[in-house]
């Protein structure tokens, strides 16, 4: 829970550089690190700690906040009026009044944040993206066309496309679910966001946004089509991403040419960690694992949510997920997480084991 | 001179840049490069877009939303102006 941190610049330095940093010979660097090393180490610890308490320890400890009765749903939304100045919106929603709005951005992401909450507190009692209640906040209308939707930290903001290739980034339930999933991962994990652990971190999104779409619209592993922002692209062949296919999501598109995705370890792409190379292709060299998990999902059958998501939440909220882990880390620990809950050589662990194996991981 | 804005990053990493000619001295331009540049101690915006701005073969990472009044009505057409750079 990267909220308790002193700087938020120790969720971000990798443990290696710490440690040669700790070996500087500038003095003051190396008394820095130290001191980020021990706050690293207590953190660690903590989270460990809280993980394995129960609710009603936590709650004893302040983690949780006393329950009020049922826990629900607190979501604002607000329309940036196609401005830039988030602290200037105006509040168009709010679920405590839950007024009738005509907005259909609005009507969009209050759908799309509902069947998110409702995907992580119905299926893993998960309460919110911190698992506190946290009020969650969605900002639509954001610039004038802006063809993008982002989670800042603090809140879930949509364009409204440039109307030419893009449409409202609000139209698809999974990028919704998507930006919300940036958050839970924030207070959990916290994976960087860069090279093979920035990938992993989109693949979460990816993979818990695409099972809250399906969920939405009771769709089983066979009936989904694995696409992720279906409608967000204009013209009917085109999507953002293919968790099945990963590659195909658009081919020969007049603007964008082709989708970049590998779906196997042999085809990773080695990008510069910077935002032109795409942070080390977070958005790129995910379509691996996104496959791996589309693969495993596949082969247990039924809803995606039931078993396979079952596992990969086990890993999201792991404390052995550690922020700079490898697509390998990941893949040991969904197999270590579906031993634990299905059994050593059960079929889920088989059809995990497939999955990893089909991406070459 | 001409200035050309490149946009980067997003839910699909797309780049889009569009350039115009600006009559600024260079005394201006570093000053606005300053003034504009990004907080290197940011928290990395998952999805987000980032800016820069190229000037001959100087590229400088740029925050939109430190751009001051007088380069508001600039900074807003060369937005507006960016197209699409297709991928390789």
């Amino acid at each position: 829970m990267c909220k308790n941190h002193f700087n938020p610049i120790h969720c971000i330095i990798p443990p290696y550089m710490i440690k040669k940093l700790m070996e500087s010979g500038n003095k003051k660097i190396a008394d820095k690190a130290i001191n980020t090393n021990f706050r690293n180490y207590r953190f660690r610890n903590d989270r460990i700690f809280f993980h394995n308490s129960s609710l009603k320890e936590k709650r004893i400890l302040g983690v949780i906040a006393k329950q009020v009765g049922k826990e629900v749903l607190q979501m604002k939304v607000y329309d940036c009026k196609q401005k830039t100045d988030l602290a200037g919106a105006t509040l168009l929603w709010d679920s405590k009044n839950n007024q009738k709005i005509t907005s259909l951005a609005g009507k969009n992401v209050i759908k799309g944040g509902k069947a998110s909450w409702d995907f992580y507190w119905q299926l893993f009692g998960r309460n919110s993206i911190d698992n506190n209640g946290l009020l969650i906040k969605q900002y639509v209308h954001f610039d004038k066309g802006m063809d993008n939707a982002y989670w800042d930290g603090r809140r879930m903001v949509y364009g409204d496309g440039d109307g030419t290739v893009f449409t409202s980034f609000t139209i698809d339930i999974d990028i919704i679910g998507h930006e919300l999933t940036h958050g839970v991962m924030e207070n959990e994990a916290n994976l960087d966001y860069e090279n093979q652990a920035g990938a992993l971190n989109e693949s979460f999104s990816d993979i818990f946004g695409i099972m809250i779409k399906q969920r939405f619209n009771n769709q089983d592993v066979k009936k989904s089509n694995w696409l992720i922002g279906e409608r967000v692209m204009i013209g009917p062949k085109y999507a953002l991403r293919s968790l099945k296919a990963p590659g195909t999501a658009y081919l020969n598109h007049p603007e964008l040419g082709n989708d970049p995705q590998p779906a196997t370890m042999d085809k990773y792409q080695n990008l510069p960690n910077t935002s032109a190379g795409d942070w080390g292709g977070v958005h790129i060299n995910s379509g691996i694992t996104n496959f791996a998990f589309y693969v495993a999902a596949y082969n247990m059958g039924g809803y995606a949510w039931d078993k396979t998501g079952r596992i990969w939440y086990a890993v999201l909220t792991d404390v052995k997920l550690t922020q700079n882990a490898k697509f390998a880390d990941v893949k040991n620990l969904t197999i270590v997480n579906a031993e634990k809950i299905y059994g050593i050589n059960s079929p889920e662990v088989k059809a995990v084991k497939q999955g990893w194996a089909e991406a070459k991981v | 001179m001409k200035v050309k804005l490149i946009r980067t990053g997003g839910f699909i990493p797309v780049t889009k840049a569009a350039e115009t000619e600006v009559n600024l001295t260079d005394t201006e331009l570093v000053r606005l490069l300053e003034v504009i540049h990004p907080d290197p101690k940011a928290h990395r915006i998952k999805d987000g877009n980032y800016y820069e701005l190229t000037v001959g073969n100087n590229s400088t990472p740029v925050d939109l939303d430190k751009v001051p009044d007088k380069y508001r009505a600039l900074f807003s057409k060369l937005k507006s102006d960016m197209r699409i750079i297709k991928r390789d």
